[in-house]
C-alpha cells in the first residue's frame, strides 16, 4: 500500500495546484484523475472555448476588415478544423501539466479514486493509497433541468457544444451566464440563428445590472434574440427540438443546456466518511476543510463562484494548510470574473445594485469617448468604478467592451492593495491605450474627468 | 531682530524630538497665532505656533532630531537678516518676551519658545497633519535599502506623499551631515492607503496596530478590528494584545516600548528606591463604593483606584516629603498634587495626570480618570493629560496581584501599587471574621526620604481606606 502525505483527487486548476505547492512545500504528493490533466477548464471549458472564440473573433474582424481599407474576397468556415485547433490547445496544455507533475515529482493515478475512510482511498486500478492528507478537487458538471426530460444529441451542454458535429441553423440556448453568452457570440458568429433564454431577468444576472442590461442590448443589436424572465417550459424531440417558452412552441436544431452546474461526487465515497453535500456542493471553512479532518475540499466542488482562478487560489490555501503554513486570505469579494463573449465582460466585487444604504461614488466611462477604442473600431463599451463615498476605497469595477479581460487585473490589483481613488488618479495611464478608460472612469467619479 | 523658533519642551521626559512638518513654507509670511510647524516627540505629537507676525525662516529640514530648546527657524521682518544653517541647541537666553510652555515642574528651567503649544493633538502617524504618511512602494523600498526612516523624510509628492526622490535627498542629505542625531529606528509603518487613510480618519495610531497583510502590513481589516477593540473595555484590550504576540517574532525597539524601557531601566538605575507592604481593611470602602456607583449612576462610576487617588492625595498634602523631587542638592517638595495613573494601552503604559487632585472630590476623580483611561486608550490623550505629576498610582489588582514592587516614575519619588482585594481574617477577641482586605504597595526613594515617613505615608492611606467616608470630605 502507497502512503502519501497529500493525496489530491481531481487534477484541474485546483487540484493540479494543490499538488504543485504542497510539493513545492516538500510534501509527497499524488494525484488522481481519471480523465485528462487540467480538467474542465484546461479541456472542456475555458481554454478550447477561448480558442473558438478566437475563431469567432477573426470572422467578426474579416466582416469588418473593409471599413480599415482591407477587402476580403471570400472566406469560409471550417468548423471542424476549427474544433480540431481548441482540441489541439488543450491537449498542449494538458501534456504541459503531465510535464508539471514530473517535474514537482507529483505521482499521477489516471483512475477512478474513492474515499474509504479518513486517510484511506482505493483506486480503481492500482490498489489503496494511505494520505494524511486528502483534498477533494472533482470540480462540477452542467446541471440539466429536472424537468426537461428530453434525450436527443442534439441537446448539448457545454462539453458537446465546443465539438459540435455540425453548425446548427436555429440554437436555442438556455441560460444566460457566462457559458450561454459566450456560446451565443460564439455561434452567431459563426451564422447561427441564436435565441439565447434567461429565467432571471437579466442576461449575465451576476454582473451589475447596468452591464448587464448594456451587454443584453450588444447581443440583441448582432442579432441573437434574448429572452429574459423567461424559463424553459418544455423541450422534447430527436433531431428537431421542440422547444415551449413564453408559452409558444419554436424549432431549433440544437439546444444547449448552460444553466448551472452541480457538484461531482458521484462514486467519491463521501458516505464513508460522513460527508454530504450542503445546498449541492460540500461545505468548507476558510482554510478549506471539509467537516471531517483530514480532508479537504477545493474548487467548484466546494462551492462557487465556479472559477478556475478561484480554484487555483483555494489550492494554493490548502496546500499551505497542509504543509503547516499559514496561508493567504482570500476575500471571495475580490475575485474577478470573465465573460469571452462579444464584447466581453469583466467585473470585480460590489454592484451597484447591492450597495444598499451604502453611500457610493460611481464612475462611468464609455469606450467612445477613448481614442484607442474608437481607433480600432470598438466604441461599444463602458467602464463603471464603484468608491465607497467615505473612504475612497475602491469597492468594485464592471467593463463590458473589447478587451476588458485583460484589463480587469488592474482593478483586482487595485483592490486587493486597498488603494483609494488617489493612488488611482495619480497613477499614469499609458496612451493610447483603452486602459485610459479606466483612469477617466475613476476620474468621472469624483467629477474630473478630462474626456468627457 | 529676527526672532528664534525653537523646539517646544514638552513634558519632563522630553529629551528629544523633531519638527516632522514645516505648516509656513521657507519665506513665507506667518501671522502670530498661525501654526507653525508640527513637533513629533517619542510620546505626543502637537502643532506649534508663532508668536510674532513676519516671516518664516527654516533652520532644520523635517524630520532632524534635535534637543528641547534647539533653534528650529527664525521669524524676521522684512530688512532683517537672518543666521544660516541649522544651529546647535545652545539657544542662547530666552527672550523676556517668549512665553514658555507652562508644563514643566517649577524645578526644570523651561525651554525657551518663541511658539507656544496649542491645538494639540494626536496625530495616526508622523509625516503629515492629518496623520497619514503617504508614500510610494518605490520609495518604501528604496527608504529600506538605504535604512532611511520615511518618518524623517519630507514628501514632494502629491498630498506630501513621499516619492523615490524624497528618499534619496534625505539619504545624501543625512550622509551630508554626520553631526546630526542619528534618526530614530525605521518608524515607518506599512500600510494600505485605505488603511492609512482610515486610521486617519478614524485617528488610529498605525504605530500601534498590528498588520495582518502580507509582511505585516495593515489592511482594512485590521483597522476596523482595531476601532472595534478601542470601543470594548480595557480587560479585552489587554487579552487582545497579548494575542498578537507569537513566538519567534521580533518586536523592534522603537516608539512606546523604548521610551518605556530607557525610564524603567534609568529609574531604577538613578534612584534608591525600595518598596513596601501594608494591607487595608476594605470592608467600608466596598460597601461605600457599590453604594456611590448606585447613586451616581449615570454621573461617575468610581473604582478602587479611584478611592486609592483621592485618598493618595488626602495623604500627599499630609505628608509633602512624599510629594517630592530629588535634585542634585536639593529636595524640592512640589506645590500641587497632580496624581498620575498608570493604564495599559495594547502598545504599553501611559500615565496620564489627574491635576490638583488634592482639590477634587471622590466624584470628580472618577468622572477625570474615566476620560483620561479612556483617551489613553483611543490615542487621544493631549499634553496637558500627560504633564506635571508628582506621585503615580499603578494598578495590577484586576489581574489578581496581591503584591508588586512599582518602579518610580521619574522625577518623582513615589509610587503607590494597587492590588486585588481578597478575603482576608481579622480578630474580634478569639473569633475569626472574614474581611475585605486590599494590600498596597509602595515604592519610594531612600534619597528623599527614610523608611519611617515613608510608612507613615503610607499608613495614612490605609487609614482613609479603611475609614472611606472621610473620602467624601
Amino acid at each position: 500500500m502507497k502512503e502519501f502525505d497529500c493525496v489530491v483527487i481531481g487534477g484541474g486548476p485546483g487540484g493540479y495546484a494543490a499538488a504543485i505547492r504542497a510539493a513545492q512545500e516538500g510534501l509527497s504528493v499524488a494525484l488522481v484523475e481519471k480523465e485528462a490533466l487540467g480538467g474542465t477548464c484546461l479541456n472542456w471549458g475555458c481554454i478550447p472555448t477561448k480558442s473558438l472564440l478566437h475563431g469567432a473573433d477573426l470572422i467578426r474582424h474579416m466582416r469588418h476588415a473593409a471599413d480599415f481599407g482591407v477587402s476580403v474576397k471570400g472566406f469560409e468556415v471550417n468548423l471542424e478544423a476549427m474544433v480540431g485547433q481548441s482540441r489541439e490547445a488543450a491537449a498542449t496544455l494538458s501534456n504541459g501539466i503531465s510535464g508539471l507533475m514530473r517535474k514537482h515529482k507529483i505521482t499521477v493515478f489516471k483512475e477512478h479514486a474513492e474515499i474509504l475512510g479518513a486517510g484511506q482511498i482505493r483506486l480503481s486500478a492500482s490498489g489503496e493509497l494511505l494520505a494524511d492528507a486528502i483534498v477533494i478537487a472533482t470540480g462540477a458538471k452542467a446541471r440539466h433541468l429536472p424537468h426537461i426530460e428530453c434525450e436527443s444529441d442534439h441537446l448539448w451542454t457545454a462539453r458537446e457544444a465546443m465539438t459540435p458535429a455540425f453548425l446548427p441553423k436555429r440554437l436555442l440556448i438556455v441560460g444566460a451566464g457566462a457559458i450561454g453568452v459566450e456560446f451565443a457570440s460564439f455561434y452567431s458568429a459563426l451564422g447561427s440563428k441564436v435565441t439565447l433564454i434567461e429565467a432571471a431577468d437579466a442576461v449575465l444576472p451576476a454582473e451589475d445590472h447596468e452591464i448587464s442590461a448594456f451587454a443584453k442590448a450588444s447581443l440583441i443589436e448582432q442579432g441573437i434574440e434574448v429572452h429574459t424572465q423567461t424559463p424553459l417550459e418544455s423541450l422534447s424531440g430527436k433531431k428537431q427540438l421542440q422547444a415551449v417558452f413564453n408559452g409558444q412552441s419554436k424549432r431549433f436544431d440544437a439546444c444547449i443546456m448552460s444553466v448551472g452546474v452541480s457538484a461531482n461526487v458521484e462514486g467519491l465515497g463521501l458516505e464513508n466518511v460522513g460527508l454530504s453535500l450542503e445546498q449541492g456542493f460540500l461545505a468548507v471553512d476558510s482554510e478549506q476543510r471539509t467537516g471531517v479532518p483530514g480532508i479537504y475540499a477545493i474548487g467548484d466542488v466546494a462551492g462557487g463562484p465556479c472559477l478556475a482562478h478561484k480554484a487555483t487560489h483555494e489550492a494554493i490555501i490548502v496546500a499551505e494548510v497542509i504543509a503547516g503554513k499559514q496561508p493567504h486570505g482570500l476575500r471571495r469579494d475580490r475575485i474577478p470574473g470573465c465573460t469571452y463573449s462579444a464584447p466581453q465582460v469583466a467585473s470585480i466585487g460590489l454592484r451597484e445594485q447591492d450597495a444598499g444604504d451604502r453611500a457610493i461614488k460611481v464612475g462611468r466611462f464609455p469606450f467612445y469617448a477613448n481614442g484607442k477604442a474608437v481607433a480600432s473600431q470598438a466604441g461599444e463599451g463602458l467602464i463603471k468604478t464603484i468608491f465607497d463615498d467615505a473612504t475612497g476605497a475602491l469597492l468594485g469595477a464592471h467593463m463590458i467592451g473589447e478587451g476588458v479581460t485583460e484589463l480587469i487585473q488592474g482593478f483586482a490589483i487595485a483592490i486587493n492593495l486597498e488603494t483609494t481613488e488617489q493612488e488611482l488618479i495619480d497613477t499614469v495611464f499609458p496612451h493610447p491605450t483603452l486602459s485610459e478608460a479606466m483612469h477617466e472612469s475613476v476620474l468621472q467619479a469624483f467629477g474630473r474627468p478630462i474626456h468627457l | 531682530m529676527p526672532k528664534e523658533i525653537y523646539l517646544v519642551k514638552v513634558g519632563m521626559s522630553m529629551t528629544e524630538g523633531m519638527v516632522s512638518e514645516w505648516y509656513v513654507a521657507d519665506g513665507a509670511a506667518v501671522k502670530k497665532g498661525e501654526l507653525v510647524y508640527a513637533l513629533e516627540t517619542e510620546k505626543v505629537n502637537l502643532d506649534v505656533d508663532a508668536e510674532a507676525d513676519g516671516i518664516v525662516k527654516h533652520a532644520v529640514e523635517p524630520g532632524v532630531m534635535l534637543a528641547p530648546g534647539d533653534v528650529v527657524g527664525y521669524i524676521y521682518l522684512a530688512g532683517e537678516t537672518v543666521p544660516e544653517g541649522a544651529l546647535s541647541g545652545q539657544a542662547g537666553s530666552p527672550d523676556a518676551n517668549t512665553s514658555s510652555v507652562e508644563i514643566e515642574a517649577p524645578s526644570v528651567a523651561p525651554a525657551p519658545v518663541l511658539a507656544s503649544a496649542s491645538a494639540v493633538q494626536a496625530v495616526a502617524e508622523p509625516g503629515l497633519p492629518d496623520g497619514r504618511l503617504k508614500s510610494s512602494p518605490a520609495a518604501r523600498r528604496l527608504a529600506s535599502e538605504l535604512n532611511v526612516s520615511l518618518a524623517m523624510v519630507r514628501g514632494s509628492g502629491p498630498g506630501g506623499r513621499i516619492i523615490e526622490r524624497d528618499v534619496q535627498a534625505a539619504s545624501a542629505s543625512s550622509a551630508s551631515m554626520p553631526s546630526q542625531p542619528v534618526s530614530r529606528p525605521a518608524q515607518e509603518v506599512l500600510a494600505s492607503p485605505l488603511a492609512k487613510r482610515m486610521a486617519a480618519e478614524r485617528g488610529l495610531d498605525l504605530a500601534l496596530i498590528s498588520g495582518s497583510g502580507p509582511n505585516g502590513r495593515i489592511i482594512q481589516a485590521d483597522i476596523e478590528a482595531q476601532s472595534n477593540k478601542g470601543s470594548s473595555g480595557a480587560s479585552k484590550t489587554a487579552a487582545a494584545s497579548g494575542s498578537e504576540f507569537h513566538p519567534g517574532q521580533r518586536i523592534p525597539l522603537k516608539g512606546m516600548r523604548r521610551t518605556i524601557a530607557t525610564r524603567m531601566y534609568e529609574s531604577l538605575q538613578e534612584t534608591a528606591q525600595l518598596s513596601m507592604d501594608m494591607a487595608a481593611t476594605m470592608d467600608d470602602a466596598v460597601r461605600l463604593r457599590s453604594q456611590l456607583v448606585k447613586e451616581w449612576e449615570g454621573v461617575a462610576k468610581p473604582t478602587y483606584t479611584d478611592l486609592v487617588i483621592r485618598a493618595v492625595a488626602k495623604a500627599l498634602r499630609l505628608h509633602p516629603q512624599m510629594n517630592s523631587q530629588y535634585q542634585d542638592d536639593s529636595i524640592e517638595l512640589m506645590r500641587d498634587v497632580h496624581v498620575g495613573l498608570a493604564v495599559a494601552v495594547p502598545e504599553g503604559l501611559l500615565v496620564p495626570v489627574i491635576r490638583d487632585a488634592d482639590q477634587r472630590s471622590l466624584q470628580d476623580i472618577a468622572i477625570e480618570s474615566a476620560r483620561l483611561a479612556t483617551a489613553a486608550r483611543a490615542g487621544a490623550l493631549g499634553l496637558d493629560d500627560y504633564a506635571g505629576g508628582t506621585f503615580t498610582v499603578s494598578a495590577l489588582g484586576m489581574f489578581g496581584v496581591n503584591s508588586f514592587t512599582p518602579i518610580i516614575n521619574r522625577p518623582q519619588s513615589g509610587i503607590l501599587g494597587v492590588n486585588q482585594i481578597y478575603d482576608g481574617l481579622s480578630w474580634d477577641g478569639e473569633t475569626p471574621v472574614r474581611t475585605k482586605q486590599m494590600n498596597l504597595s509602595l515604592t519610594w526613594d531612600h534619597r528623599v526620604l527614610d523608611g519611617a515617613p515613608a510608612a507613615e505615608f503610607l499608613a495614612t492611606v490605609v487609614e482613609l481606606l479603611s475609614e472611606p467616608y472621610r473620602l467624601l470630605v
